[in-house]
């Protein structure tokens, strides 16, 4: 196991958002969920390439917290 | 940078009796003393006659004499004596301020008196609670106050500074730490699995296997830290919540500036197990202090360093993600505070 710290940001009503994990080979790691390819051709998203949905307050604890 | 609006460790509550004690908080010369009653009070350490320190002068029943001139104060600031004088203008009183004695220490409120609320003081009450044994101390650090709440919001250096008593390489190698950041405070949650015990574990918990160790940093602005520390015999559920047939201690933490580049730094060490053995409590304190100096030595060594080359760029590491999230609550407090005196002010 090497050294790796997970992010938690808690807004003002101690709702927390998903994590952001920072690893040892130097990368940040975001929880979410991968957009299904239904939810791509209902949303008019390109088909190709990895994406995940995350949550609003993840975007805020980004802002706040890197 | 200072915080005014809190309420900080001022002294220990053996260090304030009838003898005036003289302390420079947030760069504010005060002096403490005891009423007759044991009332703790403090005030400027000025006198408004002539400025000499009031902590030179001796009590006379409950008021303060100033050395020089011998004006005497009473607990509210107001100077109710001149000697040879029978007009007292109204202009002779000392700032007051508001003081609290809680967990053998006692408290002061360096902001707007209005906003002095007990219910504000951090809970320290491990260290006068009978379910727990605790011995406190305290140590003067050349260094400014953020460079130990830093310290003590990243433990990695438990592995280097403390690698004889409190530390080793598991530490720095082997953790994974989760660091939870709410307005107005971090956690910094650490379990080292499955690890040997350093040696002051050893020495006060016996162990002779691998540990499963916790370190919990509570930091509450604008610098206290509580850290929930302790180990048990790998494999026997700490992580899940069973702390049993180990070892679980609190290390405590006040720090409270005196100027830029020096501190108070009140602290204390509480442990749950055998709690009327005053010889393991003592035991214990010995060897977190012996640590402690090991980080005095490293606090003065850096603000030495600041000291000849001010606000150098520095490098941030994954480590020091807690030390990140606690400056941008002080910094943002901060702010906050300004803005609210500049409104003030404007008014």
């Amino acid at each position: 196991m090497k050294f790796r710290v997970e992010l938690v940001w808690k807004d003002d009503e101690e709702q927390a958002a998903a994590s952001i994990y920072l690893t040892s080979d130097g990368r940040v790691i975001l929880q979410g969920r991968a957009v299904s390819q239904t939810e791509r051709a209902t949303l008019s998203l390109p088909p190709e390439g990895d994406m995940i949905s995350v949550d609003r307050n993840l975007i805020q604890a980004i802002k706040d917290m890197l | 940078m200072f915080l005014r609006n809190f309420w900080y460790v001022a002294a220990t509550d053996s260090e304030v009796g009838r003898k005036p004690l003289a302390r420079l908080i947030l760069g504010e010369p005060i002096v403490f003393f005891r009423t007759e009653d044991g009332t703790p009070v403090a005030f400027e350490d000025r006198c408004a006659h002539r400025h000499l320190p009031l902590s030179m002068g001796k009590l006379v029943g409950d008021r303060l004499q100033c050395h020089y001139h011998g004006l005497q104060y009473d607990q509210t600031g107001r100077c109710v004596r001149i000697p040879g004088q029978d007009q007292i203008p109204p202009s002779a009183k000392v700032k007051t301020y508001p003081v609290v004695e809680r967990y053998r220490w006692v408290w002061i409120w360096m902001g707007d008196p209005a906003l002095a609320d007990p219910a504000k003081i951090t809970d320290f009450h491990w260290l006068d609670d009978p379910a727990w044994g605790a011995k406190a101390s305290y140590l003067h650090v050349k260094a400014n106050w953020q460079l130990v709440v830093d310290n003590l919001l990243d433990l990695t250096h438990l592995a280097f500074v403390h690698e004889t008593t409190i530390g080793n390489a598991a530490l720095a190698e082997h953790a994974v730490v989760k660091v939870t950041r709410a307005p107005n405070n971090v956690v910094v949650t650490r379990w080292i699995i499955d690890q040997p015990a350093p040696p002051t574990f050893v020495k006060v918990g016996g162990f002779t296997t691998h540990v499963d160790r916790w370190q919990i940093i509570d930091f509450v602005p604008p610098a206290f830290l509580r850290l929930d520390v302790g180990a048990t015999p790998t494999g026997t559920g700490a992580p899940e919540g069973k702390r049993v047939g180990g070892i679980n201690m609190r290390n405590l933490n006040a720090i409270t500036p005196e100027t830029d580049k020096t501190s108070h730094y009140f602290w204390g060490q509480a442990h749950d197990f055998d709690v009327e053995n005053a010889e393991l409590t003592n035991r214990i304190f010995e060897q977190i202090q012996t640590a402690f100096y090991e980080d005095v030595a490293v606090f003065s060594a850096q603000q030495r360093s600041l000291d000849l080359i001010p606000n150098p760029p520095q490098l941030d590491i994954n480590a020091d993600t807690g030390v990140i999230q606690a400056r941008r609550i002080l910094a943002r407090l901060h702010d906050e505070e300004q803005a609210a005196l500049h409104v003030t002010a404007a008014e």
